[in-house]
């Protein structure tokens, strides 16, 4: 593997924490266990695309409680839930609070390996999308109050001469602020500063 | 008295409600009797139009008490029982001869069987019922013993009809030749006076045993009878003037009646209450069977976790050393890692398997020689209530010189309990044909103790016949298959074997085998 990936164990039982290491480690991936949620909540993560794997049994708080707790902490990590003795009612209960995946022990190595692959591409995915919008949002913070008042009437599709009759302004001042706004969101067409604008204004007030 | 007593008409106590009731109905019927001697000598006209209803009501309520009688012999088995209920249908029987004699009753019908007849048949019922009491009270306290009850009632009940039929057929062939015991359709003749005295004598007599020996309520009921026969008696005979139809004569046959009735509404009320009370038994056995079985469901399912632990992480060290092994530049020292924590795991799965053969078997080294006959009866005990509910008799052939076992009496105790109740539940899923279980005990040619459990149940599919001792395997719907294993792991605990094999032409035979003591109970007590 390329890049380095992470992989959490919360389980209670230490036995279990160490085959689980000792499978995980030899795909690669970086392995941390702790044996209750709260350990882990207390650890400070590194920084890289990850998979959480959580006993749905664990003493003290149960799996199901610590995914609402790890939710509280904002934590959005992909879960995979494992259990000694699972039942229907609590595997649909983990999957509609947002496990990729319920896995009865024992368990085949093949499937756990994959729940954790799926939970690391998701998070892979999850964090590019992050970067992706802070760096614009960077960059819409570098642009001028009359160039954010532009910039939505171009992504609408206004011509220049509409713009600059709207906002009572020369067309060539226009044709300026215009290109200041694709210089400064690096677009590279149009098109891509249409897509641009949309996802700032999903953001909507966050902007 | 609580609902699991055995609640029976023919054992003590006798409660002091009881005697209260026993006494005020006979002030009661005294106080009738006294209101009544001013008019008893007064004559009615016609009545004997009501004879025939007065002596059908008789004979039913008669033949009622002995049919609930026999009944109650077949479940108790007590001598004492076959002889009152023989009393009352002797009594019964008759009825109808000494009403279709009665003069003036059935003459439309064009019946005159002569004037000695109805008094000879008089007689008989008033010194033949006392008679048959005395015999009740003065029965045997043993139990009669036998596979069927319903053999001693039929002998019985044949007995009693032929000698009825017996002694009617003498009256009625010599009526000619009777004694003079009527003068005529109204009044008696010298002869009868001894009639009552002999009578008296004899309700005296009754009365006194009964009093005196008291076994059970159901003596008091009796005593009352008899109270009730003494006053009718006295009412028809001296009080009424020996004169039949006479208000007397009347007052006297409802005390007839009352004393008729006495024994059956006892019986009715006790019946109800011994059905409540045995519905209610088995209503809670039932309730700890079902306890039982969640305890186990939840027990089997924490074993469950528990096993499942370790194997799980067997499993998945397993697959990380293939992988370490499997990688371009295989890691022997991880491999080697995960495959001591197999071993380790391996380890632990044992301990949890060792764990809950020691938690069954807790306290199976407390062991003390014990007599096998008593557990069997013990258990049988315990399992009475629903084996009698089911109507399923439980046998018992149990050898007299049987030596003692070394053992744990409480677990032994639970196996014969769930040998029984399986045995129950295998007779229950079948039809009604033979239904009984048998228990023999006997000691065997190598020295060792044999018991055998047979019931006439379902028998045992050969093909399930070893795999019923494994855990969960069970042939019971909503059984947990836990049973069998467990008294098998118990007997083989106690050096002993427990096998099963078909009784012929239906069911099963369980078996077990322990090893009996070999040093004296005296000497294997001292020892640590």
């Amino acid at each position: 593997m390329s890049e380095q990936t992470a992989v959490f164990v919360v389980d209670d039982d230490p036995s279990v924490l160490a085959s689980l290491e000792s499978l995980l480690a030899s795909e690669g991936h970086m392995v941390r266990t702790f044996e209750s949620g709260r350990a882990f909540l207390d650890f400070a993560r590194p920084d890289l695309p990850a998979c959480l794997i959580v006993d749905v049994r664990l003493r003290g708080a149960s799996g199901l409680e610590f995914q609402r707790e790890l939710e509280r902490h904002g934590i959005q990590l992909p879960v995979v839930f494992i259990t000694g003795h699972g039942d229907v009612p609590m595997s649909v209960a983990a999957m509609k609070a947002g496990a990729i995946e319920f896995l009865l022990k024992p368990f085949r190595d093949q499937d756990l390996l994959d729940a954790v692959h799926n939970g690391i591409e998701q998070d892979r995915r999850r964090r590019a999308e992050a970067a992706q919008m802070a760096e614009l949002r960077r960059r819409y913070a570098a642009m001028t109050p009359r160039e954010r008042e532009i910039l939505p009437l171009v992504a609408s599709g206004l011509m220049n001469k509409q713009i600059a009759v709207s906002l009572n302004l020369s067309e060539v001042t226009v044709k300026v602020h215009r290109a200041q706004i694709m210089q400064k969101l690096k677009a590279r067409s149009l098109a891509d500063l249409v897509r641009m604008a949309d996802r700032l204004a999903g953001m909507g007030d966050k902007v | 008295m609580s609902a699991a007593d055995e609640r029976s008409l023919m054992s003590p106590p006798v409660t002091r409600g009881q005697m209260t009731i026993a006494i005020g109905v006979s002030l009661a019927l005294v106080a009738l009797f006294v209101a009544t001697m001013p008019y008893a000598r007064l004559a009615t006209q016609h009545t004997e139009a009501i004879l025939p209803a007065y002596a059908a009501a008789i004979a039913m309520l008669e033949l009622m008490t002995a049919a609930l009688l026999y009944g109650l012999f077949a479940v108790q088995r007590t001598r004492a029982l076959l002889v009152l209920a023989s009393g009352y249908l002797f009594s019964a029987l008759l009825v109808p001869m000494w009403v279709l004699s009665f003069p003036g009753v059935f003459d439309a019908l064009g019946l005159d069987l002569g004037l000695q007849v109805t008094a000879m048949v008089a007689l008989l019922r008033r010194l033949g019922f006392p008679l048959f009491v005395l015999g009740y009270g003065l029965a045997p306290a043993g139990t009669v013993r036998g596979r069927f009850a319903g053999v001693a009632v039929a002998k019985c009940v044949l007995a009693v009809v032929a000698g009825v039929v017996a002694a009617l057929g003498l009256v009625l062939a010599h009526r000619e030749g009777l004694p003079l015991l009527m003068r005529d359709a109204r009044n008696v003749a010298e002869l009868w006076r001894y009639v009552p005295l002999a009578a008296f004598a004899l309700y005296a007599m009754g009365l006194a045993v009964l009093l005196a020996r008291r076994r059970g309520p159901l003596d008091i009921w009796v005593g009352l009878v008899l109270v009730s026969l003494a006053i009718e008696l006295l009412l028809i005979s001296y009080i009424g003037g020996a004169i039949r139809l006479s208000i007397g004569w009347w007052v006297g046959r409802l005390y007839g009646l009352a004393a008729a009735s006495i024994v059956l509404l006892v019986l009715l009320s006790q019946t109800v209450s011994v059905y409540a009370g045995l519905a209610r038994t088995l209503a809670a056995e039932r309730r700890v069977r079902q306890n039982r079985l969640i305890a186990m469901e939840a027990l089997s399912a924490s074993i469950a976790h528990e096993i499942n632990q370790p194997l799980a992480s067997m499993i998945t060290n397993a697959d990380a050393a293939r992988r370490w092994l499997g990688r371009e530049e295989p890691r022997l020292d991880r491999a080697e890692d995960a495959l001591r924590r197999i071993v380790e795991d391996g380890h632990r799965a044992n301990k949890v398997v060792t764990g809950i053969r020691t938690m069954f078997l807790k306290g199976a080294q407390e062991r003390v020689p014990l007599d096998l006959n008593r557990l069997v009866a013990e258990a049988v005990a315990t399992a009475s209530g629903e084996a009698r509910f089911e109507d399923i008799p439980l046998l018992t052939r149990l050898a007299a010189d049987l030596p003692p076992v070394i053992g744990n009496a409480v677990q032994l105790h639970r196996v014969l309990c769930n040998l029984i109740e399986n045995a129950i539940d295998a007779i229950k899923a079948v039809g009604d044909h033979q239904r009984e279980v048998t228990i023999t005990t006997q000691t065997i040619d190598t020295g060792e103790v044999r018991l055998d459990i047979a019931d006439t149940g379902t028998g045992v599919d050969p093909a399930l016949a070893e795999r019923i001792f494994d855990p969960f395997v069970s042939s019971k719907t909503g059984g947990m298959g836990m049973g069998l294993m467990f008294a098998r792991a118990v007997v083989e605990a106690h050096g002993g074997r427990l096998w099963v094999s078909p009784r012929l032409p239906r069911g099963a035979v369980f078996h077990f085998v322990l090893p009996a003591a070999m040093v004296p109970p005296e000497r294997e007590r001292k020892e640590p």
